[in-house]
Order: structure tokens, then C-alpha cells, then sequence
């Protein structure tokens, strides 16, 4: 089947229905999976993502959903055909989950359809859902104080979940007995096999229409075109190899910087991606699979290309990526990896610092560097169990030509918060503040993003609170002159007795204890002191910025009640030379 | 020739980006229609000229007149335009920042360069009050109401205008906003007011804030703008009741658009799906896709057992909705009931052009109607999905709109064989076909998402058709979605203001109830419920709805224990638990494709109040001379790319019979073009519509 001649751009216009036709189907399985499954985490908090692959596996459409998935999807399909390949049959599903086979962490559990036209396999469909819990030592299976992967519960290579459209009894009782929610794990497991049908439908469907050949000459042609415009825009951009280091504050198991250090090379129209120099692996379980890292990787790519370019496989084309054994972007085998969230974030965070050397005038300073989880579990006073597991999200950085923004998802992620008022309903916590927090936001040109504030009191009598922050000490970087954004902080108490804490924390808490959670806002973009003075004279006006970090970080007098612009003392402020930056 | 009467007749009138349409109904069914040109920077000015004409066309008096129905763009260009009021929030101490937090995602993935929406109150007027209720409902904090004083002062030295109040947990005890609305009317009578408890008073600070927030924003300008309409219609001697169109199908009185004027925000679109509901009463179909394209965009809805299909919140934001259910975060969020509509950026004046990779895209940059497609001559000069048309004769080479707005052909064939054919090396036909095969392919995508992506199969149900450029585009969208039916609504071209006039007036209350079901106290809800009919049936009266035109619509929000998928679920009274228990279960395994057997938690009970009185018969219709005229002959038309131009009959809309009409045909009327392809046979059906049945296709891709 490899040997035909991809012929399908000789027509412009089908090819172009048949794009838009790949994108609709693909959001349809996404929205399949919503409409079907059983738990919170994939209907409320969309963790969850879709994608069609062509026979070989290469991606060629991806709902709009949980990027940072989508490019662990080869890794992961390999491991499949190297099990099963010549072995499928219409109606199979192959699931898996194991991160040292393709996997990203344990809860993430992949379903692979292969879709059939005749005896060869002509497309897949994939859905990913990160589930509930999985086992292992604590709830939820996501605990970052793990430090061996047995402790996170149901590792699944690559097995049948489905034969020829039969449920494995086997697999599925198992799975069952393996996991606390069972319902909703095998529950969430049945929509994406009905989403993986639904997707499967749709393929026939548009295979009527343009043939089996038809449609996979359109597959080639898309990745190809994809390919083409990325290469074509990195073509674009200089030569040379760039580099940036950024730091995890620790493992929170020990004290000790966790180093990110990239070294990006534009060859020709070609970017390798090298994390040589990086941290070792370490105990807790924060270390990322080389599957999930080159997701990352690929996805800040992605954020660098400017052009109108489909979202499929073809750009991974053109970027390879790499990362040395043992290390804690490539972990061996049994290195825990459940929070390894983290760890995507600052491999981002790393990928921008590099990127902005090569796209100055697209790339953003450092946002806040990933969304807090703070989660408590106890018990209501009839003493049935509660979870809290809360997202505090941040903001982005400035940009090359506008300010960064505040209150905003992660760009690898697309989350959402819960609402003060549900999660009071549903939990014994008070929370007595949702804010942006001023002057948060690194001094630049343009103005990083305030941080947020978001406090949680307690009022069951006692719980368990596990933090998982970052940024307390590495603060978000700023670029091209730009200050970085301001600190994490986590609180305890309030007034004279209100002490600080570390970053990732599990401790229990007393019923009226009041915990205070600060993000960290985004680096700064350009030199503070070249800002407009209006601006600043506007974020002074709009509570943003306080007076006297305006005149301290830009040089801006201006009435601390109206923002009023003192002019001539600005002028005179900024003539004189700027104080001496530290070493 | 029939007499003109003195009673009874009712206006609608429609303001669109390009045309502000008037239609004009009376009693024994006749209805006429006009367009005019939208006038943007004061739309009541069109609105009284359309108004004026059709009174001159029709010699009409204006004492005849007994209802104008607007559905007005004023709320929403408000919003876009930034051009409403200074505005304040006040809202409990630590959560000024909730406005403009909002719920985090973006629309969109990629893209370092977004901007999220600027809130409609800056940091600087949002102000704390000193106060705090529990969950449950409880004070944790008693309102220190000199907290409220200081922010009233703050607000008036600021120049506030209108001021929004919303208290956290104000859904289960609204004592505390409804204290400091008092102190701030009491303190600074000038500023317009709204309290997030008299609006809809649900649960969900951002949403709940939000809704507020764009209700106060609206309110000096939709006072004005009413106001000033009511005065100018009395200067033509109508001095009728207005009612406006809102955003959930139905119409509200001058009073309740004036005090709340966010129900109005998406009176747009919803005339035409309130038409097509009671249309489908009249042709026997209960079920319903509706689809209207218009100059921009396309957009798409449902009617299921006769009812538009409803959503308890959208999201209102600047350029185009996408479909898709994953790109939230772009607007601003209106928690109202309002028809649930999907709109992509692909209408009549969508723009065609190549991409960067050599890629055919169609919209969503639209020419709109001024300067319009290429045909109009009005200096656009690439090439949009009309002169797509155009170029393959479905449409009319000279003139449209009856012969009212000239049109240049050779115009339409420059701009397409310029920006489209010769960098794909493609015939002129070739690339016409493209455009409208990529314009079709996203306008289906619509109509998917209101279909499939709620578990409805779409090769069941009929596809309702109206807007300017629909029914030259139904069958194609139809075939791509395995759709067999096809229905033109009548004035097809107008039918959005046509629609207005067959809407009832319908006024929502809800009551947040948050107990599990299993634990409510039917004494309770009964209490509830009776004075949630007390209060609609009092609102109905206002607006002049005795109890004998008064319907009261109750249904409930259910959904399960720590779930957010709640569903709401009609019902009759008296209460009974474990009946709406199992509707909701149904209701969730239709909607979700299974059944979980947990507890269920009631959300809140909802009201509908309902106001029905003379509305337009679409049984009775009589349509304008003018409405149905049209050209006669042949014409050379392409209808499938690769074949051979078909000699196709024209036809007149009144020529259209019982006697089914095999395609090809193109029934050309003066507000819009009928397109048959081969294959296909049309016929008149009920209310004035026209059914096309479809067959196979030949060989079209």
C-alpha cells in the first residue's frame, strides 16, 4: 500500500473538503467521548484528547484538546505494531498505558482502533482519557512523592480491550479489581470505544465518497503539506544552535534544583531538540517520558510557527528530538513519573527561552510555569470521604508587542477552574479569595501577566493537604531586557501567626486554617523603562501596578489615586541612570 | 382586490448587518415584505424607514397597527462596539476579580498572540463590600454597609453610570445584594442598577457576575434606543406595544427589554427559529434542522417536539461562534436561556482566497453587503461564495432582489478566475465548484454539531431552510450530511422577521433548589413553585397577558451528585420526585449514551411564562404579489463540477405547484433563489413553503 503515488494535491478543492472533514470528524469523537464518559476529570475538566492517525500512525487530525497528548502518540503507536502488527482485525481496540512503552503516566490510558478497509488497515483512531484512578498507593494515582513506578498502580502494555468488537472479559476484571472506582474507570474505557466506533464511522463514510486509495493519497498529502509549510518556515529562521537552561525548585523530596537545558539547532529546514545537560533522573515522581517530553517539545515548536498550518504529524517531520538515558527528561524503568505534568510545563517554559532566540518577535517571556494542585481529603461530619483536587491556572508572559495576559490556562493545556461556589458546595472549604495579585507581573515593555491568588479555610476538622507549586525560587524569566514575574508563595494561618511554606507540602490540616495560595505572574517583555508611561500610568489607575513600583521597576511618576502621569519627573527619573541590575 | 383594514395588523422587523427586513401581517393571513438598507450608526432610523415603506406599499394605515416585533442588534453591537455605559461592580471582599478571570480556557490552541476579551468593567470600578454568605445560604459575615456607602461614594466620584452587584453565594440568599442595591439607589439614585439575584439567579459566581455585569453595561442604552423608537413610531402614528425578540425564542415587552435588557442580546437569530418551530407545526414536522445563511455567517439550530432547543448559558463574543464545543473562552458569558445555535463564518459574501500553503480557504472574512460580493461593483474585487454562484449561473446575471439591486456577472468571473483559478490551474467552473464545496463543507459542520454532537441522526429529520443564501446552498449541505428533506420557508429571504411574528412572549424565572432529589420536601417545592407563578403570571400581566393568554411552563435542572451535566427536564405540577427521577435518567441515557445509577441532585425548578395571543397562522399565509415574482426562461447552470452546464428551467415561486418539479430548476422570488439540482424534485408544501426531495447525486463530488 506504500507504493502508491501520492496524487492528491493534483485536486486543490477536494483536498481542502476532505481537511475541513478530518478536523469534523475528530472534534465529533472528542465530543463523543464527553457524551459518553463517566467521570469528572474527562466531562468537567476535559482532560482528555482525540486524534485520527493514517495506517502508519502518523497523526493527521487532532481535536482541539489536550495538546501536550497528542505528540507522545507515535512512541506509543509503535509500541503497538510492534506487538500486534499483521495481528488486528475490524473491532479490536488496543489499549495501553505503560510510560516506558510510549505512555505519559499510568492514569493516561491510550485506546487505539484501527479502522478497516477490507484486510488493511486504512486509518486510527485514538483517544486518550486520563482516568479517575489506576491504583496504586494513594487516590487518583497521581501522587508526586512516589518514587518507584509500582507505587502508581496498573501498568497495561499494549492488550486487546476489544476483539473483533467482544469486550476481554479477562483484561476488564483486572482492571476492575486494580482500580478504586471501577465504574467509572471501565465506564470512561467504554466511551472511548464508543467514541473510537463513532470516528470509524465517519472514516467509511468519507472513504465512500473519495475511495480507500483516494483517502489515503489525502492522508499523505496532508502530512506532506504540513510538513512542507513547517519546514518552510524554519527555513526562515537562523542558523545556528541556541540554548537556554530553566529549573524545577526541587523534587520536593529533596532540596536540590532540578536543571532543564536545551540546545536547539536550526539546520537547513530541520530543528534538532537536545536536552543533554539536564537533571539526572530523580527519587520523586516528577520525572517525564521521553514520549511526553517530545510531546512538549513538539508543541512549543508548534507555538513558534506562525503560518496556517493543519495540526497533524507532518511538522513532527521536521524535528527530532533527543534526551540523554537515565536523565529526568528520559527516565529508565522503575523511575516514578505520575506528576510528570510538572516537568511538561518547564520543558515548555526551557523550549521559549530557546525559541525567543530564533522567533524574537513571536515568542512570549515565561508564564507562570504550570497550574498549582492543591488537594485536600478528609471527612464530611457524616464521615464520608471527601477529595478536593483544585487547579489554580496563571498567565502568560509579555510579548514581543503587547503585554502578556492574566488568568489564563497553560498554552500546553486548555483547563478550566471550578467555580468558588461548586466547590464550596461540594466541600467543607471556604474560599475567601480569588484575585489577581498586583504587581506580580515582571516589569517590561510589555507587562507580564498578574498572578493569582486563590485561599481555601478549612471547616471539616481535619484534612490532608497536599501542594504541589512551583516557581517559589525560580521565578518566571523575563526576555529581551524584560524583569522576571514575581515569586510563588504558599501561606499558613493569617496575621502574626500566618507563616510560610515549601513548595510541595503534605501535611494535615485543622478545621479554620486558612491557606493562601500565591501564582507567580509572568516575565516582562523588553526594557521597563522604554514602557510607555501611559501604560503604566494606566495599570497604576487600573490597581495593577502600585505607584511605587512604577517609579522603582519603570521610572514612571504618577499619583498613586488616579495614575495621573507626572511628566517631568518622569523624564527626569528616567535620564538618570537606571539602577545598576543585579549580577 | 382585498380591503385594507383598519385592526389587527402586526410588523415585524428584522436589523441585519446589511438589510434591516420588514414584514407586515394581517389578520386574513396576507404578508408583505420589505428591505432596506441598514443604518448602522442609528438602526432606528432603517427601522422607521422600512416601516414607512411597507405602510406606503401596502396603504396601510398606521392606526391599523396593533404589535411591532423588533429583533434588534442593539444590545449586541453595544457589546462589540465597547460602546456601553461607564459601569461598576460591586461584589464581596476578596472576588473583584472574578469578572476578569472569568473560566480560564482559550478558544483556541497555538496561538502566542491572542487577546483575551477586555472586561466590560475595568479593575479601578470594581469594588469590594465587606460581607459574606455561606453555602448553605448562612451569614458567615453580616454587610458592613458602610462598606457600601465608601463604594457608592467611589462609584459617583468615578462617573459610574450603571452599577452591577454581585455577592458570592447570593443564588441561596440574596438579602445581602438586594441590602446594598438598596443603599446604592438610596446614595446615588443616578447610577443604574442591577443585582445579579434579578436577573437569573444561578449558581456559578463568574457566569452569574458576568450576566450581570452586561445587563447593567446595556442599560442606558437600550433605554435610549427603546425610548426614542417608541417615540418615533407615535410620530407615524403608531402607537402600538413593542415587544423585542430575545435570545430564548421568544418575544419581551419595552419594560422588561429596558430593565433587562440581556435577554435581548441575542435576538438576532432566534425570529427565524421561533418561525420555524410553528412552521413545522403546520407541515406535521415536529423535528427540525434550521439552517440559515445569511451575508456573514451560516448558522444552525434544532426543534425537537415542536420546541427550539434551548441552553441555559452562551458565551457572546466579537467575529464568528465556532461549533465546536471546545473553544470557550473567547466571549462574554450570558448565563439566559437562549436558542442553541452553532454559526460558522460562511455566508453569501464569505471571501474565497488561497493560503499560504496553497490551500482553498472560504471566510470567515466576509465583504458583507457594502462593498458586497464582486457582482455589486462596489470596488470589492475578490471573489465570495455569490459570485461563486455566480460564475456557474445559479444565480441571476443581472439583477437580485427582484430586479432591485444590479449585478454585474463578468465581475464575479474576474474575481474567481483571478484570486482562485489560475493559482490552483483550475477552470473557472472547477474553482467556482470549489468554493461553494468548501463553504458547504463548513456550514455542515453547523449543522453537525447541533446534531450529531447531541446523539440526533440528521438523515432523520427535515432540514428547514431560510436566510438569503440557504436554499441556493440546502440540497448540497443537505447530501453531505444524508439529509433527504428539504423544506424552503416562505419569504425565505425575510423569514427571521416573518418568524418574530409567530413568537409568543416568554418571560424565565428560576429558583435555585440544591437538595438531593431524593430529600426534596414536596411542600417546599410547592411553595416554590406557587410563587414562581405568581411572579410570571404578574410579569405576563404587565405586559398585558391576562390568565386566559397565560401559559406557565415549568421544568426542572437535575443532574447527579458531584456531577456538572445537568439537564433540564419539563414537567407538570404537582412535584412528584421520582417521576422527574426517571424523565432525567431517560433524559441522560438519550443525551449520554448511558445510565449511571447514582443519587440525583435538584439544581433549581424553573418558569417559562408563557403569553400567547394572535400570532402570524403560517396556515392562513397569503403571500405579496411581490414576494413570489419572478423571471422565466432557461438558463445555463452547472451543477456538479466535471459535468456539462444543464439547460435549467426558471420558474417563479407561484408557479410552483402540487405538481412536483423535477430538477434541475431554479425558482428565483425577490427576497432569495431556489436551487433544485438534477435529482431532485421540488413541490409546494404547507405554510407556503416548498419541499425538496432528494435523490442521488450524479457523480458530484
Amino acid at each position: 500500500m506504500l507504493d502508491r503515488k501520492p496524487s492528491a494535491e493534483a485536486d486543490p478543492i477536494t483536498f481542502a473538503v476532505v481537511k475541513n472533514a478530518l478536523d469534523a470528524i475528530v472534534d465529533e469523537v472528542a465530543y463523543t467521548v464527553i457524551r459518553t464518559a463517566r467521570s469528572e476529570i474527562v466531562k468537567d475538566v476535559m482532560d482528555y484528547s482525540a486524534a485520527i492517525c493514517d495506517a502508519r500512525g502518523e497523526m493527521v487530525a487532532q481535536a482541539k484538546t489536550i495538546a501536550q497528548h497528542l505528540g507522545a502518540i507515535p512512541e506509543a503507536m509503535a509500541a503497538v505494531q510492534a506487538r500486534w502488527a499483521g495481528r488486528l482485525v475490524p473491532g479490536d481496540a488496543v489499549i495501553m498505558n505503560d510510560p516506558y512503552l510510549g505512555g505519559m503516566h499510568l492514569p493516561d490510558i491510550f485506546m487505539f482502533y484501527p479502522v478497516f478497509a477490507g484486510d488493511e488497515i486504512l486509518a486510527w483512531v485514538v483517544v486518550i482519557c486520563h482516568h479517575t484512578d489506576v491504583g496504586g498507593r494513594v487516590p487518583g494515582s497521581n501522587a508526586a512523592d512516589s518514587t518507584e513506578i509500582y507505587q502508581e498502580g496498573l501498568r497495561i502494555p499494549p492488550l486487546k480491550f476489544f476483539a473483533a468488537g467482544v469486550a476481554d472479559e479477562a483484561l476488564e476484571a483486572l482492571i476492575g479489581l486494580n482500580v478504586r472506582v471501577p465504574d467509572r474507570v471501565l465506564g470512561d474505557l467504554r466511551a472511548q470505544y464508543a467514541a473510537c466506533k463513532v470516528g470509524a464511522r465517519e472514516i467509511h463514510r468519507l472513504a465512500g465518497r473519495y475511495g480507500d486509495d483516494g483517502l489515503r493519497d489525502y492522508f499523505d498529502a496532508l502530512l506532506d503539506y504540513a510538513e512542507r509549510m513547517a519546514r518552510a518556515e524554519i527555513a526562515t529562521w537562523p542558523k545556528g544552535t541556541f540554548r537556554f537552561t530553566d529549573h524545577i525548585d526541587s523534587d520536593g523530596l529533596s532540596d536540590a534544583p532540578v536543571p532543564l537545558s536545551v540546545a536547539i539547532t536550526v539546520e537547513g529546514d530541520h530543528l534538532t531538540v537536545d536536552w543533554s545537560g539536564s537533571s539526572p533522573q530523580v527519587r520523586a515522581a516528577i520525572n517525564s517520558t521521553l514520549s511526553f517530553t517530545k510531546s512538549n517539545a513538539f508543541l512549543s515548536v508548534r507555538c513558534a510557527l506562525r503560518g496556517e498550518i493543519p495540526n497533524n504529524a507532518g511538522i513532527f517531520r521536521a524535528i527530532t528530538v533527543t534526551a540523554p538515558e537515565a536523565s529526568v527528561l528520559n527516565p529508565r524503568s522503575p523511575a516514578a513519573v505520575a506528576a510528570r505534568a510538572l516537568t511538561g510545563y518547564r520543558v515548555m517554559d526551557t523550549m521559549f527561552g530557546a525559541l525567543a532566540q530564533i522567533v524574537p518577535d513571536l515568542i512570549p517571556a515565561a508564564g507562570e510555569g504550570g497550574n498549582t494542585v492543591v488537594a485536600l481529603g478528609g471527612r464530611h461530619p457524616d464521615n464520608s470521604p471527601f477529595i478536593m483536587v483544585d487547579m489554580i491556572s496563571g498567565c502568560w508572559g509579555g510579548r514581543p508587542d503587547q503585554d502578556g495576559i492574566e488568568a489564563i490556562t497553560n498554552p500546553s493545556q486548555n483547563l478550566s477552574n471550578t467555580p468558588v461556589e461548586v466547590l464550596e458546595r461540594q466541600h467543607p472549604v471556604r474560599v475567601e479569595q480569588y484575585a489577581l495579585v498586583p504587581d506580580s507581573g515582571g516589569a517590561g515593555r510589555f507587562r507580564g501577566g498578574l498572578g493569582l491568588a486563590r485561599s481555601y479555610r478549612l471547616l471539616a476538622d481535619e484534612a490532608v493537604l497536599q501542594l504541589r507549586s512551583d516557581r517559589l525560587i525560580f521565578a518566571p524569566y523575563g526576555l529581551d531586557g524584560g524583569e522576571p514575574g514575581g515569586r510563588s508563595a504558599n501561606w499558613l494561618g493569617e496575621g502574626d501567626a500566618q507563616r510560610s511554606l515549601p513548595g510541595k507540602v503534605t501535611m494535615t490540616l485543622r478545621a479554620g486554617e486558612i491557606l493562601l495560595h500565591h501564582q507567580a505572574g509572568g516575565g516582562g517583555h523588553g526594557d521597563a523603562w522604554s514602557r510607555d508611561p501611559a501604560a503604566v500610568a494606566h495599570d497604576i489607575w487600573n490597581g495593577k501596578v502600585s505607584a511605587a513600583a512604577a517609579r522603582e521597576h519603570y521610572g514612571v511618576v504618577a499619583d498613586p489615586l488616579t495614575g495621573r502621569l507626572d511628566m517631568a519627573a518622569t523624564d527626569t527619573l528616567r535620564m538618570t541612570p537606571k539602577r545598576t541590575e543585579e549580577p | 382586490m382585498l380591503s385594507t383594514p383598519d385592526r389587527g395588523a402586526r410588523i415585524g422587523v428584522d436589523v441585519g448587518g446589511t438589510f434591516t427586513d420588514v414584514v407586515l401581517a394581517l389578520p386574513d393571513g396576507r404578508l408583505y415584505v420589505n428591505k432596506t438598507s441598514t443604518t448602522p450608526t442609528d438602526p432606528g432610523e432603517g427601522v422607521l424607514a422600512g416601516i414607512a415603506a411597507i405602510l406606503e406599499q401596502t396603504g396601510i394605515e398606521a392606526s391599523a397597527i396593533v404589535e411591532v416585533v423588533h429583533g434588534t442588534t442593539v444590545a449586541s453591537n453595544t457589546i462589540l462596539q465597547k460602546a456601553g455605559a461607564r459601569t461598576g461592580l460591586l461584589t464581596t471582599q476578596g472576588f473583584r476579580d472574578v469578572l476578569e478571570i472569568g473560566r480560564i480556557r482559550t478558544p483556541g490552541m497555538f496561538d502566542m498572540t491572542w487577546r483575551k476579551p477586555e472586561p466590560l468593567v475595568p479593575r479601578r470600578w470594581r469594588l469590594e463590600a465587606r460581607e459574606r454568605i455561606g453555602a448553605d445560604g448562612s451569614i458567615v459575615l453580616a454587610l458592613d454597609e458602610d462598606s457600601v456607602h465608601a463604594a457608592a461614594q467611589t462609584f459617583l466620584a468615578e462617573g459610574i453610570e450603571a452599577v452591577a452587584i454581585c455577592f458570592i453565594n447570593s443564588y441561596c440568599n440574596a438579602g445581602h445584594e438586594r441590602r446594598a442595591a438598596e443603599i446604592l439607589a438610596q446614595v446615588a439614585p443616578q447610577i443604574l442598577l442591577t443585582a445579579s439575584c434579578d436577573v437569573l439567579p444561578e449558581i456559578k459566581e463568574y457566569e452569574r457576575t458576568s450576566t450581570a455585569v452586561v445587563n447593567a453595561y446595556l442599560l442606558p442604552k437600550m433605554r435610549v434606543y427603546l425610548s426614542r423608537l417608541a417615540d418615533r413610531l407615535a410620530a407615524l402614528g403608531i402607537h402600538a406595544p413593542v415587544q423585542v425578540m430575545a435570545s430564548n425564542g421568544g418575544m419581551i415587552g419595552l419594560d422588561t427589554a429596558r430593565m433587562r435588557p440581556v435577554f435581548a442580546v441575542g435576538s438576532g437569530p432566534a425570529g427565524g427559529v421561533a418561525g420555524s418551530a410553528r412552521l413545522g407545526q403546520v407541515t406535521g414536522d415536529s423535528d427540525l434542522i434550521v439552517f440559515d445563511m445569511g451575508g456573514t455567517t451560516a448558522k444552525a439550530a434544532i426543534i425537537q417536539d415542536g420546541q427550539p432547543s434551548l441552553v441555559t448559558e452562551y458565551e457572546f463574543r466579537d467575529g464568528i461562534s465556532s461549533p465546536s464545543r471546545f473553544t470557550k473562552g473567547g466571549g462574554y458569558m450570558l448565563k439566559v436561556p437562549a436558542v442553541d445555535i452553532a454559526e460558522v463564518g460562511s455566508g453569501g459574501g464569505s471571501i474565497a482566497r488561497i493560503d499560504a500553503g496553497g490551500l482553498l480557504v472560504v471566510g470567515p472574512e466576509s465583504a458583507g453587503g457594502d462593498p458586497g460580493p464582486a457582482c455589486y461593483a462596489r470596488g470589492n474585487t475578490v471573489p465570495t461564495v455569490t459570485d461563486a454562484n455566480m460564475v456557474l449561473g445559479l444565480l441571476n446575471p443581472t439583477a437580485l432582489a427582484g430586479g432591485s439591486l444590479k449585478v454585474d456577472a463578468a465581475l464575479s468571473l474576474e474575481a474567481v478566475r483571478k484570486h482562485v483559478a489560475a493559482p490552483l490551474g483550475l477552470s473557472l467552473e472547477d474553482a467556482a465548484h470549489g468554493i461553494r464545496q468548501v463553504a458547504n463543507a463548513n456550514m455542515a459542520r453547523a449543522l453537525r454539531a447541533v446534531t450529531v454532537e447531541r446523539g440526533l441522526d440528521p438523515r432523520d429529520m427535515t432540514l428547514m431552510v431560510f436566510g438569503g443564501g440557504g436554499p441556493l446552498h440546502a440540497v448540497d449541505v443537505a447530501r453531505l450530511l444524508g439529509i433527504r428533506r428539504v423544506l424552503v420557508s416562505p419569504v425565505a429571504g425575510v423569514f427571521s422577521a416573518a418568524g418574530m411574528l409567530s413568537a409568543d412572549c416568554v418571560q424565565d424565572f428560576v429558583r435555585p433548589v440544591m437538595v438531593p432529589l431524593e430529600r426534596a420536601d414536596p411542600a417546599a417545592v410547592a411553595t416554590t413553585l406557587a410563587s414562581l407563578a405568581t411572579e410570571g403570571r404578574e410579569v405576563l400581566a404587565r405586559e398585558g397577558y391576562g390568565d386566559g393568554q397565560a401559559v406557565l411552563r415549568f421544568s426542572v435542572d437535575l443532574r447527579f451528585m458531584g456531577q456538572s451535566s445537568q439537564l433540564t427536564v419539563p414537567f407538570a405540577p404537582p412535584f412528584d420526585a421520582v417521576a422527574l427521577g426517571e424523565a432525567f435518567g431517560a433524559l441522560y441515557a438519550e443525551t449520554f449514551g448511558y445510565r449511571p445509577e447514582e443519587a440525583m441532585e435538584l439544581v433549581n425548578l424553573r418558569l417559562a411564562a408563557v403569553g400567547t395571543g394572535d400570532r402570524l397562522q403560517f396556515e392562513t399565509l397569503r403571500l405579496d404579489a411581490r414576494a413570489l415574482a419572478g423571471a422565466e426562461g432557461t438558463r445555463e447552470v452547472s451543477f456538479a463540477r466535471g459535468g456539462p452546464k444543464l439547460p435549467t428551467r426558471l420558474m417563479a415561486r407561484d408557479a410552483v405547484t402540487a405538481e412536483p418539479i423535477a430538477g434541475p430548476a431554479i425558482i428565483e422570488s425577490y427576497d432569495t433563489t431556489i436551487v433544485v439540482p438534477p435529482g431532485c424534485t421540488a413541490v409546494a408544501a404547507q405554510a407556503g413553503c416548498i419541499a425538496i426531495t432528494i435523490g442521488p447525486e450524479n457523480g458530484d463530488a
